[in-house]
C-alpha cells in the first residue's frame, strides 16, 4: 500500500466522521440565536462543504491531477 | 486544575444550566454584545484580507499561459493532494472539538470541556506540523514562481492564524482552569471558538484552490 | 405615560456608570482613553502633517512655474509630489476627517459617553503618528518616486524607500481598520434610547457609510501594500511581469480600496454640510431619509466601480462598460444629496457664518468637482483625459473643494463645543474668501490645460509649452493663487490657536442647533452626558419643540414633545 492511499484513506474515514458530527452539530445548533450562534452555523456548515470537499479528493473526484 | 474549578459545579444538571442563564449581570451581558460584534466584524475584515490575496491568486493562475507555471524551461509539479486532504482533516475534526468543547462549558461539564479543548490544541498543533512537512516536499520556493508567492503568502498567512489561534486557545485553557470565566461570563471561549471555526474555514477556501482546483 | 420608552430607558440603565476622570497629565492628555481628547489629538497631529504635505504641494507648483522647472531635479519633483499625495490622502485627510471629526462628534451626537472600544480608539490613533514617522523616514532614502499610486514596475526601482512606503500604508491601514470597526460597533450599540436608525444625526449616517468603507476596503490596501512589500523586501513575483506577475493586478488590488477611499473622505464631509446647511437657514432638511439612504448606496456603489482608474491599463473592453455604468450610477445618490441640499436652502432664513459659506462654497465646488468626474467616468473621454490635469483638476475640486471645505466647515461649527469659544468670524470669512478663490485659481485653469493636453505628473511640459504659449502664464498664475490657499491655512491655524484663550464665550448651543451634542455644556464634560438622553424625533425639524427628554440644561423646559412649540432661536454670535 503507498503512502497517499494511505493519506486518502484516513482522509476518507476522517471526513465521514468529522462531516457527519459537523452536520450533527449543526442540526442540533440550528434553533439557536444570536450572533454568535448564526456565525457558528454559517462556520459549521461551510465546515461540513469542506469535509465534503476532503472526501471528493479522497476518493479521486477532484484534484486528481495524473 | 480541579481544585481551581471548584467554584464551578461538575457534571452540571439541567436546574444549573438554566439558573446560569437567570444571573445575567446587565454590565457584562452589554459589553459582550459590543465585543462579540466587534470581534465578529473584526473576522469579516480578516475575510477580506484573505479574500484580496486569494482573488490575486486566481487572477495571476487565470492570466497565466500555462498551470502550473514553467520557470527556466521545466513546469512546476502540482501540489499532493492526499497528504493535504488528510491534513485538512485534522484541521476540520480540530472545529468539532472545539465546538464539542464549548457545548460541554455552556453544560458546565468541565472535564469534557478540558479534554476536548487540549484535543483541538493537539490537532492544531498536528495541523502546523503537517503544513512544516508541506512545506518542506512542496518543490516550489516562494521567491520563484507566481504559483509559489501565491501558496506560501496563503498558506504562510493561514498557519500564522493557526498559530495565533493555538495560543489563543491555550491561554483560554488556562483562564478557564484558573476560573477567570465564571457563570455566564465566558466571551473570552465565545470568540475562541469563533475565531477557531474562521480559521478552519479559510482553510476550506485555500484546500479547495490549491489542492483540488 | 412612556411606557414603552420607560423600559427602553430601563434597558440602558448599565450605561449609568459613570467612570471618574483620569488624573494626571499622561492619562490625561497622552493616553487618553476619551473620545474628544482623541479626537484632538487627531485634530493636531492631522493639521501639522497638513502643512508639511501642503509645502510639498507649494514646492511642486514651484516648479510648475517655468516650462523647464524652476526649483529641483526632475527626481527631486517626482519625490515631492509622490509624498504630497500620499501624505494628504493617509496621513492628512482620512485622520482629519473620520479620526478627528469623527471621534469627537459622532459618539455626542448619538448620545453616548464614548466609543465602544475606547483602548482600540488610544490604540488607533498612536499607530496614526507612527505610521507618519515611516513615511517620512522613507524620504531618507531616497524618496518614493511613483506617485501616490506607487504603481509597480515602476515603484519596484524605489528600493527602501518603496518598502518603507507600503510599511507606511500598511500600518495606517490598520488604523483605520480599527477606527472603522470601533465607529460601526459603536454606532450599532450605542445609540440613546429612543434613536433609531432613522433618528439619526446625518453626520451619524455619514460617519457610519464611512466605517463600512474604512472596514472592509482598508482590509484590501493592506493587502495591496503587504503583497508589494513582499516584493521589495522578498523579490517574490507578485507584480513583476517577467516573471509572471502582473502589475494590472496590483492596480485592481489598490483601487478596490482607493476608489472608496475617496468616499472616505467625501462622505463625511458630505454629513458635516448636512448638519451646517440646516441650522444656518433655519429649516428642516429636505428629504432625510434620501440623504441617510444615498449615503449608503454611495457607500456600497462604491465598491463596485474601482477599474474606472483603470481604462487605459488594457482592461478588456467587456469590462470597461459595466465599470462605466456603474460610475455612471454613483452620480445618482450624489444628485440626490446636492439638490436636497439646494432644496434645504431654498426659502431658508439664511445665517452667513464662516461654516455656512464654507458649506456653500462646498456645494459650488463639489458639484463642478462631481461633473468633471462623470466626464472621466465615460470609457472614450477618459482615454484621452487621464493623462492630463484635466485629472488633476477634477481631482482636487472633489477633494479641496469637497472634502477639505467640509472639513473646515466642520471646524468653526463645531470649535465652540470642542472649546467653548466662539472662533473669530472676521478672520474665519477672510480665510473663506481666500481659500475659496485660491482654490478655483488653482485648479481651474488646470481643466483647459489638460484638455489642451498638457501632462500630469511630468516634471517638466517644454513641448506643451511650445505648441501652447499660454502654459506658462497658466501655471504661473495657478501657483500665484495657491498661495492664497497657502494664506488662508495660516489664518486658520492662527485663529483655531488664538480663539481658544481670546474668542467669545459659546455657552451650550450657539448656532441654536438642534442635534444631540447641543444640549450639554461645551465643552463637555468628561462623561459626556450625566443622564442618557431619550430620543422621540429627528433632529432637524426647527418648527417643532426639541425631541428630547432627560437632557439635564435649560432645554428641559419643553419636555412634552408636541405640545409646546420651541422659539426658533437665531444663531448668538453671528455679527451679522
Amino acid at each position: 500500500m503507498t503512502e497517499a492511499a494511505i493519506e486518502k484513506g484516513a482522509a476518507l474515514a476522517g471526513a465521514l466522521v468529522v462531516g457527519i458530527t459537523a452536520v450533527i452539530q449543526l442540526k442540533n445548533d440550528w434553533a439557536a440565536r444570536g450572533i454568535d450562534a448564526s456565525v457558528t452555523k454559517i462556520l459549521l456548515g461551510l465546515m461540513a462543504l469542506g469535509c465534503v470537499l476532503a472526501l471528493l479528493a479522497a476518493v479521486n473526484v477532484l484534484g486528481a491531477r495524473a | 486544575m480541579a481544585t481551581a474549578a471548584a467554584a464551578i459545579p461538575h457534571g452540571g444538571g439541567h436546574a444549573e444550566v438554566a439558573a446560569r442563564y437567570h444571573d445575567v449581570d446587565p454590565v457584562y451581558a452589554e459589553t459582550r454584545d459590543l465585543r462579540l460584534l466587534g470581534f465578529v466584524l473584526f473576522l469579516l475584515s480578516d475575510c477580506i484580507l484573505f479574500g484580496a490575496f486569494i482573488f490575486a491568486y486566481i487572477y495571476l493562475r487565470v492570466s497565466a499561459p500555462a498551470w502550473p507555471p514553467f520557470v527556466g524551461g521545466h513546469q512546476l509539479p502540482w501540489f499532493d493532494t492526499s497528504f493535504a486532504a488528510f491534513n485538512s482533516i485534522v484541521l476540520f475534526g480540530s472545529g468539532v472539538t472545539m465546538h464539542f468543547a464549548l457545548e460541554n462549558w455552556k453544560h458546565l461539564n468541565k472535564r469534557k470541556f478540558n479534554m476536548w479543548l487540549i484535543a483541538t490544541i493537539i490537532l492544531g498543533i498536528g495541523f502546523l506540523l503537517g503544513q512544516a512537512h508541506e512545506y518542506s516536499v512542496v518543490g516550489i520556493s516562494w521567491a520563484g514562481s507566481t504559483m509559489g508567492a501565491s501558496f506560501f503568502t496563503l498558506t504562510g498567512m493561514h498557519g500564522f492564524h493557526v498559530f495565533v489561534g493555538v495560543c489563543f486557545l491555550t491561554t483560554l485553557a488556562i483562564q478557564a482552569n484558573r476560573g477567570v470565566y465564571t457563570g455566564s461570563k465566558y466571551f473570552g471561549l465565545t470568540a475562541g471558538t469563533l475565531y477557531w471555526h474562521f480559521v478552519d474555514v479559510i482553510w476550506v477556501a485555500l484546500f479547495f484552490l490549491f489542492y483540488l482546483w | 405615560m412612556h411606557a414603552g420608552t420607560t423600559t427602553t430607558h430601563d434597558a440602558h440603565d448599565v450605561h449609568d456608570h459613570i467612570h471618574p476622570a483620569p488624573e494626571g497629565f499622561i492619562r490625561k492628555y497622552v493616553f487618553s482613553l476619551d473620545h474628544k481628547v482623541i479626537g484632538f489629538q487627531y485634530f493636531f497631529t492631522g493639521l501639522f502633517l497638513l502643512l508639511i504635505a501642503g509645502s510639498f504641494a507649494e514646492l511642486v507648483r514651484l516648479q510648475l512655474t517655468k516650462p523647464e522647472g524652476a526649483i529641483m531635479s526632475h527626481n527631486a519633483y517626482n519625490e515631492m509630489f509622490t509624498m504630497h499625495g500620499t501624505a494628504m490622502v493617509w496621513m492628512v485627510l482620512i485622520p482629519l476627517v473620520t479620526g478627528a471629526i469623527g471621534n469627537f462628534v459622532m459618539p455626542l451626537q448619538i448620545g453616548a459617553r464614548d466609543v465602544a472600544f475606547p483602548w482600540l480608539n488610544m490604540a488607533s490613533f498612536w499607530i496614526f503618528p507612527i505610521a507618519a514617522l515611516i513615511l517620512f523616514s522613507s524620504m531618507l532614502f531616497g524618496g518614493p518616486h511613483a506617485g501616490w499610486t506607487e504603481y509597480p514596475p515602476i515603484s519596484l526601482a524605489d528600493g527602501t524607500a518603496g518598502a518603507l512606503w507600503c510599511m507606511a500604508i500598511f500600518v495606517i491601514g490598520i488604523s483605520s481598520t480599527m477606527t472603522g470597526l470601533n465607529f460601526m460597533v459603536t454606532i450599532i450599540k450605542m445609540r440613546a434610547p429612543g434613536m433609531t436608525w432613522t433618528r439619526m444625526p446625518l453626520f451619524v449616517w455619514a460617519t457610519f457609510a464611512t466605517a463600512l468603507m474604512n472596514m472592509f476596503a482598508t482590509v484590501a490596501l493592506s493587502a495591496a501594500t503587504g503583497a508589494l512589500f513582499i516584493e521589495h523586501v522578498f523579490n517574490v513575483p507578485f507584480f513583476d511581469a517577467s516573471r509572471g506577475g502582473s502589475p494590472v493586478l496590483f492596480e485592481h488590488m489598490f483601487w478596490f480600496y482607493s476608489h472608496p477611499a475617496v468616499y472616505i473622505f467625501i462622505i463625511p464631509a458630505f454629513g458635516v454640510v448636512s448638519e451646517v446647511l440646516p441650522v444656518f437657514a433655519r429649516k428642516p432638511i429636505f428629504g432625510y431619509k434620501m440623504i441617510a439612504f444615498s449615503s449608503m448606496a454611495i457607500s456600497i456603489l462604491a465598491f463596485t466601480v474601482w477599474a474606472h482608474h483603470m481604462f487605459p491599463s488594457g482592461l478588456a473592453p467587456w469590462l470597461q462598460l459595466p465599470f462605466m455604468i456603474l460610475t455612471y450610477a454613483i452620480g445618482i445618490p450624489t444628485g440626490i444629496k446636492v439638490f436636497s441640499w439646494m432644496a434645504t436652502l431654498w426659502g431658508g432664513r439664511i445665517h452667513y457664518t464662516t461654516a455656512m459659506l464654507y458649506a456653500m462654497g462646498f456645494l459650488i465646488t463639489f458639484t463642478f468637482g462631481g461633473i468633471t468626474g462623470v466626464f472621466l467616468a465615460s470609457v472614450p473621454v477618459d482615454l484621452h483625459m487621464h493623462g492630463t490635469y484635466f485629472v488633476v483638476g477634477h481631482f482636487h475640486y472633489v477633494v479641496a473643494g469637497g472634502a477639505v471645505m467640509g472639513f473646515l466647515a466642520a471646524i468653526p461649527y463645531w470649535y465652540p463645543k470642542a472649546t467653548g469659544r466662539m472662533m473669530s468670524e472676521r478672520i474665519g470669512q477672510l480665510s473663506f474668501w481666500l481659500f475659496f478663490i485660491g482654490l478655483n485659481g488653482t485648479f481651474l485653469p488646470m481643466h483647459w490645460l489638460g484638455l489642451e493636453g498638457m501632462p500630469r505628473r511630468y516634471a517638466s511640459y517644454i513641448d506643451f509649452a511650445k505648441s501652447n504659449p499660454d502654459a506658462q502664464f497658466w501655471n504661473t498664475f495657478e501657483t500665484a493663487m495657491s498661495f492664497l490657499m497657502v494664506a488662508s491655512v495660516g489664518l486658520l491655524v492662527f485663529n483655531v490657536l488664538w480663539s481658544i484663550k481670546h474668542g467669545k464665550v459659546a455657552g451650550i448651543n450657539p448656532w441654536g442647533a438642534r442635534t444631540l451634542e447641543w444640549t450639554i455644556s461645551s465643552p463637555p464634560p468628561y462623561y459626556n452626558f450625566k443622564k442618557l438622553p431619550e430620543v422621540y424625533g429627528r433632529p432637524y425639524d426647527y418648527d417643532r419643540p426639541l425631541p428630547y427628554k432627560n437632557t439635564d440644561n435649560e432645554l428641559d423646559e419643553y419636555p412634552e414633545y408636541g405640545r409646546v412649540l420651541m422659539p426658533i432661536p437665531t444663531p448668538a454670535a453671528v455679527g451679522a
